[in-house]
């Protein structure tokens, strides 16, 4: 079998008993995803258990890509389970981690790990190779580590007599060696509390951030699991796989040397092939850094540090605590300064230099190693920071205030303000009790939840989650979320907003006209290829066909070639791309190839997308059953009557007055009785009942699906079949 | 546990010692003259023409030589079979937390000179590779202990019970591509950052391996440094 190892390891802690399922059983699943969601539905009876539940079952996944030179699919793993976080349903829900674990576990020989059960007192997974352990925390004291000390604690242990930095043998009974540290995911003690809004950590930088998973294994006293493996991943075409790699190289990616400011920045747009390790972070990078990428990734997207302060954090724990301190923000400004000086080829900047050195912000870094180390949910507290803020502006929360607390709000902006946040969340202390349970649930713990939700001073747009992208105005993303199960965090069509805007604000002209545009994205976007109007978020539009069209094309593709078959939600889908012919990206081509090359399988890019279809419709299948009708997707109040502040500030293609144009997009809100009438629209398209929102049996037999009509109908969730509209 | 209290990692315990160094590495042993069993093997040992460098601080760690090598030469994915090896903890410092290591083809083979078979020599046909005859390979794994570097450059197949080490990409039967001295070589090719580099000449040498920097323009464009001067110290390669 290639691509897969050909054996998953099923763990009950409750028993701390091991089995193994084989791959091929779930193999029509494609890898990650697609078989987590499969083996949860096999596994978990009863689906409207709590996440806290024993009998709730953790899958971590990775796909035949996982481990080998596939690119910018190499690296991630998908872990699924009932989570915590969600409100008012915790759904069974994804995250997705980088790194080096998920080919760790592969070079050990397992596609992925089931778990299951709950121990009665904290343990840890030791699995070397085939050989796999459940081992009681006490030993090594690992309860109530941070994710840091947990780890170097199993890495040492590991180790036994051998030291890193040489070669190791991880098996005494074995003569395999190898140079690397165990791969480990671990919780930090915010997990071990039960809190909602807990991460699973990985290395210094890799979270599983979304759905509280953190806590999940907080229940099931699971407080790591660490893989070091020895072995192979074999491929099935390596001639074929060097050659796709060398490919994407030369079509799809600009040489290194060929950097400039403007192509560093197109180039590292989201949903853009990389071609530099010009790292996503928030902070003015130290200058004595390096890049840092995750397992087979051509361009690092996160760096190391001389004092290894922030050390592989990017993005959202990077970003979460940036706008509080005047210091910071004067900081960065002089810093991308001096950066954009340095791009220009320009140097001498020595009274800058000494400037920014002075004013050279450790705090965020500080503060991203907080979150890391005890493992809690930056995106939670990029939201959930502000809304304390204004509280405490409004003179509701303080000292002796409504909401009674001792956070030094005086401190905001310094490291003590979130020193002391993180205490009393892990500590469930005065208010971190209820900030613990998620900000949404604090709100209501608070009586505030109803009015901070209509006036959106808590900024938590769907399912009680914080706000990434505005409903109101990136609709694949809002309407995607809602439809789903947490915020989607895929950045597929950012790039459609994202050029338009910038090339609009730098007055450089579009590359493309604006028909041109559109249809270098639909024209891929199988099977809905002869709509171009899928991608025209303008006014008129935002509830149209061809936007339910997008929507479900976005949860096609994205379910199985990227949670399934793990392409890096960072680099695709790769329509739109500066280095190549024509701006024609890899997406279409790209995928098929690497995958094929790997696995030896034929599937086409469409196959993929139709693969997506029959895993949505297997997870929408597991929300009904979980409790989910149509009348809970709705968003709260604040996106319907609260315009969006974004107003000019978004271009895209719309399609007005029977031509395609470039159109502004931004302040407006959502129309309720018209999403509603969307609603109607993408359940049809989906062949779910426009009723309920229940997958009809029709829909999913013609999936293959039958067995999963049978539970619905069993458990009174299946939905009504009548006749498609096509 | 302190953030850097790790002593095992790159500590000097593990490094290759000066002494260490001057007897095994190359040029340097003929001019101080080393031990009998040394001086005899050079005198037999004619110069690799050619060698791998590495920049180790231009490493982002994302182990795509590793992957080059071992599928280009096994045609699978394992990092235990890779002659090359990149070595990291998320932890540490720059530059300490990346050591990216390559086969140096010493003047002074330790691993041929170890090798009771034959298998592990030095050929002449192809600018005098170090490489193993897998044929002749009986598996003792001298050459493994002879490796004066650590970690030692030469790989242990455990399936096939052999040795194997870098041999240029001479040997590279699942590679659309030509290796050897002449040749293309899979980590040099497929390394993003360009941190890899081929030369026909015998490397200047340091305490930290064979002295290369290929951190150019692009790198500074980019806000790393690119100079020697910084506080960043070499590891040894």
């Amino acid at each position: 079998m290639y691509g897969y190892t050909g054996k998953m390891l099923r763990v009950n802690l409750t028993d701390r008993t091991t089995a193994v399922i084989d791959t091929e059983a779930y193999r029509q699943w494609g890898g990650g995803h697609g078989i987590g969601s499969a083996i949860f539905f096999d596994l978990v009876k009863d689906k409207t258990i709590s996440g806290i539940d024993p009998a709730n079952v953790m899958t971590i996944m990775t796909s035949p890509l996982t481990g080998t030179l596939a690119f910018g699919a190499g690296a991630r793993i998908e872990l699924q389970a009932i989570g915590l976080q969600a409100y008012p349903l915790p759904w069974f829900t994804r995250s997705s981690v980088g790194g080096r674990f998920g080919a760790m576990l592969k070079f050990a020989g397992w596609d992925g790990v089931v778990i299951e059960g709950a121990a009665d007192k904290p343990v840890w997974v030791d699995i070397r190779d085939d050989k796999v352990w459940i081992r009681d925390c006490a030993e090594l004291s690992l309860w109530g580590t941070d994710t840091m000390q947990c780890q170097q604690a199993i890495w040492t242990y590991v180790a036994g007599a051998s030291c890193y930095g040489d070669w190791i043998t991880p098996l005494p009974s074995s003569s395999s060696r190898t140079t690397q540290r165990p791969a480990v995911l671990a919780i930090g003690p915010a997990g071990e509390r039960l809190v909602r809004i807990s991460s699973i950590i990985h290395d210094s930088g890799n979270a599983s951030g979304q759905g509280g998973f953190g806590a999940v294994w907080g229940s099931k006293n699971l407080k790591a699991i660490s893989v070091i493996g020895t072995g192979d991943i074999a491929v099935a075409d390596p001639k074929a796989l060097f050659e796709a790699r060398q490919w994407a190289i030369e079509n799809f990616t600009f040489p290194l040397d060929a950097i400039d400011a403007m192509k560093s920045m197109w180039a590292t747009l989201p949903s853009n092939l990389r071609s530099f390790p010009v790292p996503l972070i928030f902070w003015k990078k130290p200058p004595q850094s390096r890049p840092q990428a995750c397992f087979g990734c051509q361009a690092g997207c996160r760096c190391r540090y001389d004092d290894a302060i922030g050390n592989d954090s990017s993005c959202k724990e990077s970003g979460f605590y940036q706008f509080y301190n005047l210091r910071h923000v004067a900081a960065n400004a002089v810093g991308n300064v001096i950066a954009s000086l340095d791009a220009a080829g320009k140097k001498g900047t020595p009274v800058l230099d000494e400037l920014y050195d002075r004013m050279l912000p450790t705090t965020q870094r500080q503060a991203a190693d907080m979150v890391q180390r005890y493992g809690i949910n930056a995106g939670e507290l990029e939201k959930g920071i502000p809304y304390l803020r204004d509280l405490n502006k409004m003179g509701v929360m303080g000292p002796g205030k409504e909401i009674n607390t001792d956070l030094p709000f005086h401190k905001l902006g310094q490291i003590e303000f979130v020193e002391r946040l993180v205490e009393i969340i892990i500590n469930r202390e005065g208010i971190g009790e209820d900030i613990a349970e998620g900000f949404t649930r604090a709100a209501g713990r608070w009586g505030r939840l109803e009015e901070d939700l209509k006036t959106g001073l808590l900024n938590c747009s769907y399912w009680g989650l914080p706000m990434h992208y505005d409903p109101r105005v990136s609709l694949e993303w809002g309407y995607g979320t809602i439809l789903s199960d947490r915020d989607i965090n895929e950045h597929c069509f950012n790039p459609l907003y994202m050029i338009p805007m910038i090339t609009s604000f730098m007055g450089t002209g579009q590359p493309l006209p604006a028909e041109a545009f559109a249809r270098l994205y639909t024209d891929r976007m199988v099977p809905f290829q002869d709509d171009p109007r899928m991608v025209d978020f303008s006014d008129d539009n935002m509830y149209s066909e061809s936007v339910a069209r997008l929507v479900a094309w976005h949860r096609r593709y994205t379910r199985f070639w990227k949670h399934s078959a793990l392409f890096c939600d960072l680099q695709y889908p790769d329509f739109f791309n500066w280095a190549a012919q024509g701006y024609h990206g890899i997406t279409g081509e790209g995928e098929p190839k690497f995958f094929n090359a790997v696995t030896g399988a034929e599937m086409s890019f469409a196959e993929g997308i139709e693969l997506g279809r029959k895993i949505w419709n297997l997870d929408n299948a597991i929300w009904s059953l979980q409790g989910r009708h149509r009348d809970m997707v709705k968003f709260p109040d604040y996106i319907h009557d609260t315009p969006s502040p974004w107003w000019g500030t978004f271009y895209c293609p719309a399609y007005t007055n029977g031509a395609w144009e470039y159109v502004p997009i931004g302040k407006r809100s959502l129309d309720r009785e018209k999403f509603e009438q969307f609603k109607t629209i993408y359940y049809q398209l989906e062949g779910w009942d426009t009723t309920t929102g229940w997958p009809m049996r029709s829909t999913l037999e013609s999936l293959g699906l039958g067995y999963v009509a049978d539970e619905l109908e069993r458990n009174g969730k299946l939905g009504k079949d009548v006749e498609r509209v096509s | 546990m302190s953030l850097h209290s790790e002593k095992n990692f790159l500590s000097p315990s593990t490094r290759v010692t000066r002494r260490d160094f001057l007897k095994w590495s190359g040029i340097v042993v003929i001019g101080v003259g080393a031990s009998g069993f040394a001086a005899k093997a050079h005198a037999g040992s004619p110069a690799c023409q050619g060698y791998l460098l590495v920049d180790t601080k231009k490493c982002q760690g994302c182990m795509t030589c590793m992957l080059a090598c071992s599928l280009a030469h096994e045609g699978r994915q394992n990092l235990s079979l890779s002659r090359i090896q990149v070595l990291q903890n998320p932890f540490e410092k720059y530059p300490h937390d990346i050591m990216q290591i390559q086969c140096r083809q010493c003047i002074v083979p330790a691993c041929v000179l170890s090798c009771p078979t034959g298998a592990l020599h030095i050929d002449h046909d192809y600018g005098n590779v170090r490489r193993v005859e897998e044929s002749l390979c009986n598996g003792c794994g001298k050459c493994i202990a002879a490796c004066p570097h650590t970690p030692g450059r030469t790989v242990w197949n455990v399936a096939a019970g052999i040795a194997q080490k870098c041999d240029l990409c001479l040997n590279t039967p699942h590679w659309n591509e030509t290796g050897g001295p002449d040749g293309k070589k899979a980590c040099v090719a497929m390394c993003p950052m360009e941190a890899i580099t081929f030369t026909t000449q015998i490397p200047e040498q340091t305490e930290a391996g064979y002295r290369t920097n290929l951190r150019g323009k692009s790198w500074a464009i980019m806000g790393y440094p690119t100079d020697e001067s910084s506080n960043a110290h070499s590891v040894v390669q």
